[in-house]
């Protein structure tokens, strides 16, 4: 303090000593300012500046006239406050403190004075100094932001020292440097430098960084909340709905158009509690004259029930569209033909048809009626050849399935009677009627084999009959036309008979049936047997004495038709539930498919022989038409498509279509009604 | 020159030229005309009455067809030329001819059963077979010259051999007890009680049902097709001695060795069909058109037995025939309601150039005029028979005399309609000229 002090009294006397020589010159204090300013840039031109500070003398503060007097240096002039002096000149004498004038006088001599607002009172040289309208015009223009002085134009157009017109030579004539041209090597080293530092993972690229971090500052602002909240960890938030934004009519004063009209009121009150609008606009001339929320009580009421009986839960809504959970099908205008509509009806039965059996060739069709009768007709034309009346209500007709026979196989009651069709040329008739001859001398009716069948020539109906202890249900032929078999389902172990037609001898298979026999087929290439009761099928193999193979376990409770593919590795199983079943053999004893079709049971079901195509029919009057596409490619499943829901036949005693067979070249389908009627559906 | 008063307010008009192919009486003046657009057959039709009127007093009124541009007119000819996209604005050249109206239905000739087989060959005489096993001679509407007696089940074909034979006259019966059998009788014979004749040869050789037969135009052979998927082929022109009445004048060939008696064995046989041959037809010398249940058409060479032509057709076939323009055009119709045409002679012919599907049932019988281009006409199993033009797509008329199915249909004498059906009938329909 006292170091910087007594520099600051060293360094003063050096100016002070050039304004005290100003001094001695004679002038005025407001030029010796001048001078000391005006020294800094030299004084050689003192005449110039002379002339200068007259203009500029004025505008000066009288300060730095003061200044030199006291030399009490940078000290709070509060030390000096008792002591009767306020500091020291030059000579170090003592500057004598002013009298200090009566508050009162000075007040009332300020009034008087009207100069006395531009005084200021100069504590450090206790004087008070007046300023002139210069200093107060100059300070007014720095406060401003200005030029002190008016005069200083502070846009001048600006003077290039260094270009002018006539110049004939350039600052400088050295050439341009080679290295403004050439890449800069150090650059490029630190670009390099960079670059593997870069690659070795030492420097992360901040600036994709910085641009993620971005978008992820940017968020949408009136965006759901809902959605942000699948970020949060909570678990059990459940953002409240989002209340609707108020909106015009929800003013205390609305716009008339939001009013609504007395008619439309009355007409709200005409809808449904849930789709009447909650909120009806009205209009109030003053917020004062808004009356208290009217439903403020019972909608709290109603929000507490809410809370304590409803809380609300998270609901989990699966997105699916139903088509995708269909499976996918090929188009059915792909899988032509297949019988579409009705053309032809063979009529003459008088009772519900209950079977039908269609020719090998496909020119003929038979058909056994409740009626007691079975006819022959034409296909084509839908002539009814023939007709044999049995007597009794025809159960099951079958065609022999061999060309070279002409025979029709017949159940009814308790009879199976091979019956001659007459259709087919001389050898076939031929052989036919040597086929159906029985020499009367049976071989002991009932003796060795204990059969229960006895094999009786029918002379009116010109065929055989094989007599039942029971009633028959069905007859089926195996493929070569010798073989068949017949189904008494009151026989209990003793259900199923084997015959041959050509020794005239039946066999009778003793198989362990649980419950009553239904039906049974040949397999159409190998030797098994299906026997199928309400709710199994069982598979037997012929050649190994009836040996069990395999046993099918269907799921139905009434099985009431099966038919197999011709292929022999596919059955199809129609029941009295309306259900259909399609086995895969090879695959399992499961089935592959069960498909509910039908209202009512299932009567029958049918293989197309060449085309792939099944059919079944039922009581609800109508026969539906499948796709069954089986491939030889074992991975390969079989493709099941519907195609067509046959209707025609009319319901009668609550039956409905009673049996359906293909035409056995053609896509065609016949089908047997209780209405007595026999149609074919065509492609 | 606006004939018509009422076609002041029809707002439309359109100019017209009528002209015709057709002789002197029906001439119309040979200047355009206006007539109002909204302007049907009947109304044209009136028209062209007037016109002739006024130039022969004494005329009588006759409905006429109207042809734009080779088609029949069927509804306004405003709505006609906007379907056709044909400008209103210039003159419209209208040809006319005279309309195919059936004038007549005359008496049906009764059978004892279904009538499965006509054939109106002959302007003497046609010929009908019956599901009663038996063929019948016709003079006319229910007069029965002769009785072909002899197969045991119902004929299923009649074919007349020589139709212009001088006296004696031939003619083949298809039957479904597999023969065939020909028969030889004076068509010039007119008894008041039908004389039962016996046939003068039996052919036999297929294996099922025969279907259908059709003869060689020189009449030297014949065809047939059956359920046992062949055709066989057959000579005709065989003497035999025994078993015909009325062969005191019968021609003796010579050159052919005499086999038994009645009996014939085929000549050759052609085999490609898979299922039952259902109809053939022996147009020209050479080649032979035959329709199965195996949904194909083919033209197989009478010489070399091979098939040279196959249309798949996709439904089974049950009739055929050969005719229209040029004798070349193919239609068939078979298990659906629809009558198709085929043109052979356009390359790649798997489509058919026509289908007139106005029956509800199987079409049974199809039978293209001997001498139009245009008309043909079809019997099906919903009792309906229909003469079409192959100019529109509408049958020109629907006889639907028959009570049950409609099994047959054939010309006779070129302008009367001869049908049979399962209500054992045989209906007549007469007047419908067609030239």
């Amino acid at each position: 303090m006292s170091d910087s002090e007594g520099y600051d009294s060293d360094d003063y006397p050096s100016i002070r000593g050039s304004d005290s020589e100003d001094e001695e010159s004679g002038s005025s204090g407001n030029e010796d300012v001048l001078n000391t300013s005006n020294n800094d840039h030299g004084n050689d031109d003192e005449s110039d500046s002379s002339e200068l500070h007259e203009g500029v003398e004025e505008s000066d503060s009288s300060e730095d006239e003061v200044v030199p007097r006291n030399t009490v240096g940078d000290v709070p002039l509060e030390w000096y406050r008792d002591e009767k002096h306020i500091g020291y000149d030059i000579t170090g004498k003592k500057i004598k403190k002013k009298e200090k004038e009566d508050k009162l006088q000075s007040f009332l001599a300020s009034a008087d004075d009207s100069k006395n607002w531009r005084k200021i009172y100069d504590e450090y040289n206790d004087e008070d100094v007046e300023l002139t309208k210069e200093d107060i015009k100059s300070i007014s223009r720095l406060l401003e932001g200005k030029a002190p002085h008016r005069d200083f134009d502070p846009y001048a157009p600006y003077v290039d020292w260094f270009k002018w017109d006539d110049s004939k030579h350039p600052l400088s004539n050295a050439p341009e440097p080679k290295r403004r041209f050439i890449p800069s090597k150090s650059e490029s080293k630190l670009v390099n430098k960079i670059k593997l530092a870069i690659r070795k993972g030492l420097i992360k690229p901040k600036k994709s960084k910085e641009e993620e971090e971005e978008e992820e500052s940017v968020y949408p602002l009136w965006g759901d909340d809902s959605n942000s909240t699948g970020k949060n960890d909570h678990l059990s938030y459940i953002p409240a709905p989002k209340p609707k934004l108020p909106g015009h009519e929800e003013s205390f004063n609305p716009s008339l158009e939001y009013i609504p009209t007395q008619e439309e009121i009355n007409s709200y009150q005409l809808m449904y509690e849930e789709d009447r609008p909650k909120f009806i606009p009205k209009r109030f001339t003053s917020m004062r004259s808004i009356p208290a929320y009217e439903n403020a009580v019972k909608e709290c009421f109603e929000r507490c029930l809410d809370l304590y009986l409803c809380p609300r839960v998270r609901k989990k809504r699966l997105n699916i569209d139903p088509e995708s959970l269909k499976p996918k099908l090929p188009n059915r205008n792909d899988l032509k033909p297949y019988p579409v509509s009705c053309y032809l009806e063979y009529r003459g039965h008088e009772d519900a048809v209950t079977s039908i059996s269609v020719e090998a060739s496909g020119q003929w069709i038979a058909s056994g009626s409740l009626d007691g009768t079975v006819r022959i007709w034409e296909v084509e034309t839908g002539r009814c050849l023939k007709h044999w009346k049995i007597g009794e209500a025809v159960k099951y007709v079958s065609w022999n399935p061999n060309p070279e026979h002409s025979i029709l196989a017949v159940s009814a009651g308790q009879d199976v009677l091979l019956l001659n069709t007459g259709c087919g040329n001389e050898e076939v008739q031929k052989s036919t009627k040597e086929l159906l001859s029985v020499e009367m001398p049976m071989p002991d009716d009932s003796g060795k084999t204990a059969s229960s069948v006895s094999w009786l020539q029918d002379d009116k109906l010109e065929g055989i009959r094989l007599r039942h202890s029971k009633t028959v249900t069905a007859v089926e032929w195996h493929r070569k036309g010798d073989y068949f078999s017949t189904v008494m389902p009151a026989g209990e172990s003793r259900a199923i008979f084997i015959h041959k037609l050509s020794k005239k001898f039946t066999q009778t298979l003793s198989f362990k049936l649980q419950g009553p026999a239904v039906t049974s087929v040949f397999h159409p290439t190998r030797s098994f047997f299906f026997i199928s009761t309400k709710k199994i099928i069982r598979v037997y193999d012929l050649v190994k004495e009836g040996k069990l193979v395999k046993k099918l376990e269907t799921g139905l409770r009434e099985i009431s038709s099966i038919a197999v593919h011709p292929s022999g590795d596919h059955i199809i199983v129609g029941s009295g539930e309306g259900k259909l079943c399609w086995f895969d053999m090879d695959l399992s004893s499961k089935p592959y498919k069960t498909l509910k079709l039908h209202q009512k049971d299932i009567n029958n079901v049918s293989f197309h022989r060449s085309y792939p195509l099944f059919a079944t029919c039922s009581d609800d009057c109508t026969a539906y038409v499948f796709h069954g596409m089986v491939y030889s490619d074992l991975n390969q499943n079989p493709l099941i498509v519907p195609l067509e829901i046959l209707r025609g036949h009319s319901s009668t005693n609550g039956r409905g279509v009673m049996d359906c067979k293909f035409h056995p070249r053609q896509p065609w389908l016949f089908t047997a009604g209780a209405d007595s009627v026999v149609r074919l559906y065509c492609h | 020159m606006d004939t018509d008063g009422n076609s002041g307010d029809a707002s439309r008009v359109v100019h017209v030229r009528f002209i015709t192919k057709l002789d002197r009486p029906f001439k119309v003046p040979n200047s355009s005309i206006s007539v109002a657009s909204n302007f049907t057959r009947f109304g044209l039709s009136s028209v062209v009455n007037n016109l002739i009127q006024t130039e022969n007093p004494d005329w009588e009124v006759e409905p006429f067809d109207f042809l734009i541009n080779g088609e029949l007119v069927r509804m306004s000819l405003e709505n006609f030329l906007l379907a056709k996209g044909i400008s209103a604005e210039t003159i419209l050249e209208i040809e006319y001819i005279r309309a195919v109206v059936p004038r007549k239905e005359e008496e049906p000739s009764l059978h004892d059963d279904w009538v499965s087989a006509v054939d109106g060959s002959s302007p003497r005489f046609f010929l009908t077979g019956c599901y009663d096993g038996l063929g019948r001679v016709w003079k006319a509407a229910g007069v029965c010259t002769h009785i072909l007696e002899g197969h045991s089940e119902p004929v299923s074909s009649v074919s007349i051999i020589n139709p212009e034979g001088a006296d004696s006259v031939t003619v083949a019966t298809a039957s479904k007890d597999r023969t065939l059998r020909l028969w030889k009788f004076n068509a010039e014979d007119t008894r008041r009680n039908p004389l039962k004749i016996s046939a003068f040869k039996i052919l036999r050789g297929h294996r099922a049902s025969v279907q259908s037969v059709a003869a060689q135009t020189s009449g030297n052979m014949i065809c047939s097709g059956s359920w046992d998927c062949t055709i066989n082929l057959w000579q005709t022109n065989e003497p035999v001695s025994e078993g015909d009445t009325v062969s005191t004048k019968k021609r003796k060939t010579i050159g052919q060795a005499k086999e038994s008696q009645s009996e014939g064995e085929a000549v050759s046989s052609l085999v490609g069909h898979t299922q039952c041959v259902s109809s053939v037809k022996w147009p020209e010398r050479e080649t032979i058109y035959s329709a199965s249940w195996d949904h194909s058409i083919r033209r197989w060479n009478a010489e070399t037995g091979k098939d040279s032509l196959n249309i798949f057709c996709g439904k089974a076939l049950n009739c055929l025939d050969i005719g229209g323009e040029s004798s070349a055009l193919v239609a068939a119709g078979g298990s659906d309601p629809i009558l198709k045409i085929w043109d052979p002679r356009k390359p790649g012919t798997s489509a058919p150039v026509y289908q007139f599907s106005s029956h509800t049932s199987w079409v049974t019988a199809c039978k293209w005029h001997e001498k139009s281009w245009f008309h043909l006409i079809s019997a099906s199993h919903d009792g309906k028979v229909m003469l079409w033009d192959l100019r529109t797509a509408w049958p020109l008329f629907v006889i639907d005399a028959h009570k049950d199915k409609a099994l047959c249909a054939d010309w006779w004498r070129g302008e009367t309609v001869l049908s049979g059906g399962a209500d054992s009938k045989l209906c007549m329909t007469s007047g419908a000229s067609v030239l």
